[in-house]
């Protein structure tokens, strides 16, 4: 039987979905991982049937403020490095993940850096070159007033100096 | 044989520009400065004088250019284009921030596809 392409489960059905896929031939684990959507996270993992070369992507998607979902490790051995990562950048939890260890950044280093709220200390250190205009030339009043860019792809509030996520990145872990 | 259409660096056409700015916001990397004033321009026919501007300064840190080619693709005059030139190299990070006589150097002459 050759298994789906792209399979969308509850998080609840996560684990015995994947089995199921392990059981019928998918024994290769190719990588997992995640992506921020706002409000839910999307967690993806691709495994792949050696014999027949066909791969499943199976999806679910866990709320952004409680994530958690159950870890594939026992049954995958190259899942935990994943895993791991998938933990430390998105803040995923992964329950009965038997090392829980950081795998790249400091325990101390706050909010996932792959969330899309949080910001790039390289970002929120220097003045974006987009917002400077051209200087007027010897004309009275000044500028025109132009409506506020904002570099693409960050949120609404980026720069404003009561941005909490610069302030939480220094506590919680 | 380096092809002339090779993505070597990004060079810059200074009497293209119009200091529209959308590049230097475009780039993911924030790589491009660009720095402009106005000027007023009278004409004989026109009544009143028209409002300019002039690039003064445009640097590209390539030590932060991910060479998306983006600015390339979004410029609205061909100020941007690609340039086969590749022998990019300094001995300090500063160094690899090129200025308006750099980067017009690269212009791909010899490309009659990019530019025109």
């Amino acid at each position: 039987m050759t298994p789906p392409l792209d399979l969308a489960v509850e998080p609840g059905d996560w684990l015995r979905s994947v089995v199921a896929l392990r059981d019928e031939g998918c024994e290769v684990f190719d990588f997992l991982t995640a992506v921020d959507r706002g409000q839910v996270i999307e967690v993806v993992v691709r495994v792949m049937n050696p014999a027949t070369k066909a791969a499943t992507m199976v999806w679910t998607t866990v709320p952004a403020d409680a994530a958690e979902l159950a870890s594939l490790s026992e049954h995958y051995l190259g899942a935990t490095w994943c895993e791991r990562e998938t933990a430390e950048m998105f803040g995923v939890r992964f329950m009965g993940l038997a090392d829980q260890r950081p795998l790249l950044l400091r325990a101390t280093l706050g909010r996932p850096p792959m969330l899309k709220e949080s910001a790039l200390v390289a970002r929120a250190v220097r003045e974006w070159p987009g917002a400077a205009q051209a200087t007027d030339d010897g004309r009275q009043g000044g500028n025109p007033s132009r409506r506020r860019q904002l570099p693409p792809g960050v949120p609404d509030d980026f720069l404003r100096p009561d941005r909490s996520s610069l302030d939480q990145s220094a506590g919680t872990t | 044989m380096i092809p002339t259409e090779a993505h070597g660096t990004i060079a810059l056409q200074p009497s293209a520009c119009t200091s529209c700015m959308i590049c230097v916001r475009e780039c993911p990397t924030w790589c491009i400065e660009l720095e402009s004033h106005t000027e007023q321009v009278s004409e004989p026919d026109a009544r009143r004088p028209k409002t300019v501007n002039i690039l003064d300064a445009f640097r590209i840190d390539f030590g932060l250019c991910m060479y998306c080619g983006i600015c390339v693709d979004l410029c609205p005059f061909d100020a941007l284009a690609w340039s086969p030139e590749h022998d990019l190299a300094a001995t300090t990070a500063g160094g690899l921030v090129l200025g308006i006589d750099e980067l017009s150097r690269a212009w791909p002459n010899r490309n009659p596809t990019s530019g025109s």
